[in-house]
C-alpha cells in the first residue's frame, strides 16, 4: 500500500477555523433550542402561536423531503400526498377504528413507510423530469380517491378529527402541539444528520452526483434511493398525521394539494438542499410569508405570485440556497487562507504547477494548457 | 494458455438497426494486460456497457471467473470484482477528491452502512490511492474544479479503492498529455504486477503495443483477430479494419 504523506501545513492552517466553525454552528444551535423553546410563552396571542406550528409543520414536512430531494436530488412533488396519507390514516384510525390518537399516528407513519415501498419500487426506477411527473400523479390520484369515496373519508365535506388532550383550552392545546412537532422535527435533523455523515448517505450523494456512476462503483442505488424514500415517507406521514391531530379537520383538497409539494420544494431550496438547517430555514421563510399574504390579502391568489417570484429569484441568484450563500459571504471576511475561494485559487496554482514540475520529466515542455486539452 | 479470467460467448446487441455487437465471443486473460481495439463505432464501448450490466445485451453470455453475471445488476458486477472507467471521464462533480475515493468504500449490513463516511483506516487507504495517482494535493478540492488529466486520475483512484481484481479501462489515454500518458501506462503495469488484470480499450497504439500483454482486435461488433503485439502488428486483417483496405 501506498503511504499516505499528509499534508501536514494545510492542516495545521485549518484546525483554528474548522473550531471556531464549530463554535460558531454550536452558539447558533443553541440560539435555535432557545428560541423554539421560549416560543409558546413570548407569542402575544395564540393565532400567532398557532401560525407559528404552522411554519414549524413546514419545517418538518420539509426536512422530511429533503431526505430525498436532499440527498438523492430527485424531486418529489407528491411529499404533500404521503403527508395527506398519514394525516388521513391516524384521523381513520381514531374515528372508525377507536385507537388512541398518538397509537393512531405512530400506526399511520408506518403504514405510510410501508405504503412508500411499492410507491418508490415504481416511482424510482425513473428519473428527472419523469420522476417529477409520477410524484404528481400520486397526489392526483389520491385527490380523486379521497373525495370521490365519500361514505370512507368523508369526501369534500371533510373529516373532523377529535381532540387527543379534550380538557386543554385551545392556547393550552397549541402549546402542547409546539412541543410536539418540534421533537419530531428534531427526530428529524437527528437521523438526517445520522445519515448525512454515514457511508450510506455517502453513497445516496453519489446518486445525485452521477446515478450510473455510483452503481458502476459498486452502490446499489435503487435499494438505496428506496431505503431513503421510505424513511422520508415515514416522517412526512407522521408529519400529516400529528397535523391532523392538531388542526382536527380535514380536507382532501388541502391535504392532496401539489402546492403542498411545492411549497417544501421552494423551501429546501431557498434554504439550501445540502444543508442540515436548509430547509428548516427556508420553511422560515417562506412559512411566515406565506402566512402573511394569507393575512393580508386574504382571498386573493397573491401569495402564490409571491411564491412564485420567490422560486425565480433563489433559483436565479442562489442556485445552491441561502445557507451555502450566506456561509460562503461570511468566509470571505475571514482570514485569508480560510476563504473557500482563496484556498481554491492557491490550490489551482499549486496544483498548476505541480502538474508542470511533476508532469514535465525531463523537460518544461508539458505545460498546464496542455493537461487541458 | 492462461486462465480466462473475463469471457463472452456470443455477446449481441442492436440499437434499433444498428448492429454494435454481433455474436461477439471474446475471452481475456487472468493476471494480464489485455487490449481491445478496433476502428471506431467497432462495438468496444458498447462491450464494455455490456459486460459491466450498464445495458443489457440482447442475447449471448458473459462469465467472469467461472460466474454468469449476464443479468447481473451493475453493481454486483462491481461487488463480483470487475472495476471499470468510462470514455469520457466520469466522476461526481460536487465531492472533494476524497469523497469521491471514499464513494468506493463498500459496507456491509445496516450498521456499517451507518457508521461515519470518514473512518480513520478508510480516509488513509483513499489518500493513499490519492497519493499514488499523484493528486494528493487536492485531498480536498471539488472534482469539478480539476483539470480533464487529473479528474481521469481522480477516478481512476476511485475505482482502485474498491480493489478489483480486474480493471476495465475505456480510453485512459484519451484527451491526456504524453508525460502523463506515460504515468498511466506505468502505473497499469505497476499495478498488474501487483496481480490485477487489465482489459484496456485504447486508440492510442504506442500505448497499446508498450503495454498489452494479449490483444483483442473488434471490426463491426465482433473480434478479427487476438494475439500478443507481436501478432497483431503484423495481421492484414488488422491492416484492413483500420485502413479500411
Amino acid at each position: 500500500m501506498p503511504s499516505a504523506s499528509e499534508p501536514v501545513t494545510t492542516l495545521a492552517a485549518r484546525r483554528p477555523a474548522v473550531m471556531a466553525g464549530r463554535a460558531a454552528r454550536g452558539v447558533l444551535l443553541l440560539l435555535l433550542v432557545v428560541a423554539v423553546l421560549s416560543f409558546p410563552s413570548l407569542a402575544p396571542n395564540p393565532y400567532i402561536l398557532s401560525a407559528g406550528i404552522l411554519v414549524l409543520n413546514y419545517a418538518l414536512l420539509s426536512t422530511s423531503w429533503n431526505f430525498v430531494g436532499g440527498f438523492t436530488g430527485y424531486i418529489s412533488l407528491g411529499h404533500g400526498a404521503l403527508a395527506g396519507l398519514g394525516a388521513y390514516g391516524t384521523a381513520l384510525l381514531v374515528t372508525k377504528a377507536g385507537v388512541p390518537s398518538f397509537v393512531a399516528l405512530v400506526v399511520a407513519a408506518l403504514a405510510v413507510a410501508a405504503l412508500a415501498v411499492p410507491i418508490g419500487y415504481a416511482a424510482l426506477r425513473v428519473r428527472g423530469a419523469s420522476f417529477v411527473i409520477v410524484s404528481i400523479a400520486l397526489v392526483l390520484v389520491l385527490l380523486l380517491v379521497f373525495q370521490s369515496w365519500a361514505s370512507f373519508t368523508g369526501g369534500s365535506r371533510g373529516l373532523t378529527v377529535p381532540r387527543p388532550f379534550p380538557d386543554l383550552l385551545r392556547p393550552e392545546h397549541h402549546r402542547v402541539f409546539w412541543f410536539l412537532f418540534a421533537g419530531l422535527l428534531a427526530l428529524a435533523l437527528l437521523v438526517w444528520w445520522v445519515i448525512d455523515r454515514s457511508r450510506f448517505g455517502l453513497g445516496l450523494k453519489a446518486i445525485r452526483e452521477d446515478e450510473d456512476k455510483a452503481e458502476s462503483l459498486g452502490i446499489p442505488t435503487f435499494a438505496y434511493k428506496l431505503v431513503v424514500f421510505v424513511v422520508s415517507a415515514g416522517f412526512t406521514g407522521a408529519a400529516g398525521g400529528l397535523y391532523a391531530l392538531w388542526f382536527g379537520d380535514l380536507d382532501p383538497v388541502f391535504q392532496f394539494s401539489i402546492l403542498t409539494g411545492s411549497y417544501l420544494v421552494l423551501m429546501a431550496l431557498l434554504g439550501g438542499v445540502r444543508s442540515l438547517f436548509g430547509p428548516l430555514l427556508g420553511a422560515l421563510v417562506v412559512g411566515t410569508a406565506l402566512e402573511y399574504f394569507k393575512v393580508e390579502y386574504g382571498s386573493t391568489p397573491l401569495h402564490l405570485v409571491a411564491t412564485g417570484l420567490l422560486l425565480a429569484v433563489v433559483v436565479l441568484f442562489m442556485p445552491d440556497g441561502v445557507l451555502p450563500a450566506v456561509s460562503a459571504a461570511i468566509d470571505r471576511f475571514r482570514p485569508a487562507q480560510q476563504s473557500i475561494r482563496e484556498v481554491t485559487a492557491a490550490e489551482l496554482r499549486e496544483q498548476r504547477e505541480g502538474a508542470e514540475t511533476e508532469l514535465a520529466g525531463a523537460g518544461p515542455a508539458a505545460s498546464s494548457t496542455k493537461e487541458r486539452a | 494458455m492462461s486462465e480466462r479470467a473475463l469471457r463472452t460467448e456470443g455477446l449481441t446487441k442492436a440499437f434499433g438497426g444498428v448492429v454494435a455487437l454481433d455474436g461477439a465471443s471474446v475471452a481475456f486473460r487472468h493476471g494480464q494486460v489485455n487490449a481491445l481495439i478496433g476502428p471506431n463505432g467497432s462495438g468496444k464501448t458498447t462491450f464494455f456497457n455490456c459486460v459491466t450490466g450498464m445495458i443489457r445485451a440482447d442475447s449471448g453470455r458473459t462469465v467472469y471467473r467461472g460466474r454468469d453475471i449476464t443479468r447481473a445488476a451493475p453493481h454486483a458486477i462491481a461487488h463480483a470484482g470487475l472495476g471499470r472507467t468510462f470514455q469520457l471521464c466520469r466522476v461526481f462533480p460536487r465531492m472533494s477528491a476524497l469523497d469521491n475515493v471514499l464513494a468506493a468504500v463498500r459496507p456491509a449490513g445496516l450498521l456499517g452502512r451507518l457508521r461515519g463516511a470518514h473512518g480513520r483506516a478508510e480516509v488513509d487507504r483513499a489518500r493513499g490511492w490519492l497519493t499514488r495517482l499523484g493528486i494528493e494535493h487536492l485531498v480536498d478540492v471539488e472534482a469539478r474544479n480539476m483539470s480533464w488529466g487529473q479528474q481521469k486520475l481522480l477516478e481512476l483512484a476511485g475505482v482502485l479503492m474498491a480493489d478489483p481484481e480486474t480493471v476495465l479501462l475505456d480510453e485512459p489515454a484519451g484527451g491526456v498529455n504524453p508525460a502523463l500518458l506515460d504515468r498511466i501506462g506505468g502505473l497499469v503495469r505497476e499495478l498488474n504486477a501487483e496481480g490485477r488484470t487489465f482489459v484496456i480499450v485504447e486508440h492510442n497504439m504506442d500505448l497499446v503495443m508498450s503495454i498489452s500483454d494479449h490483444i483483442v482486435v473488434f471490426d463491426r461488433g465482433r473480434p478479427i483477430a487476438e494475439g500478443p503485439p507481436s501478432v497483431i502488428r503484423a495481421d492484414e486483417r488488422v491492416l484492413g479494419a483500420y485502413l479500411g483496405v
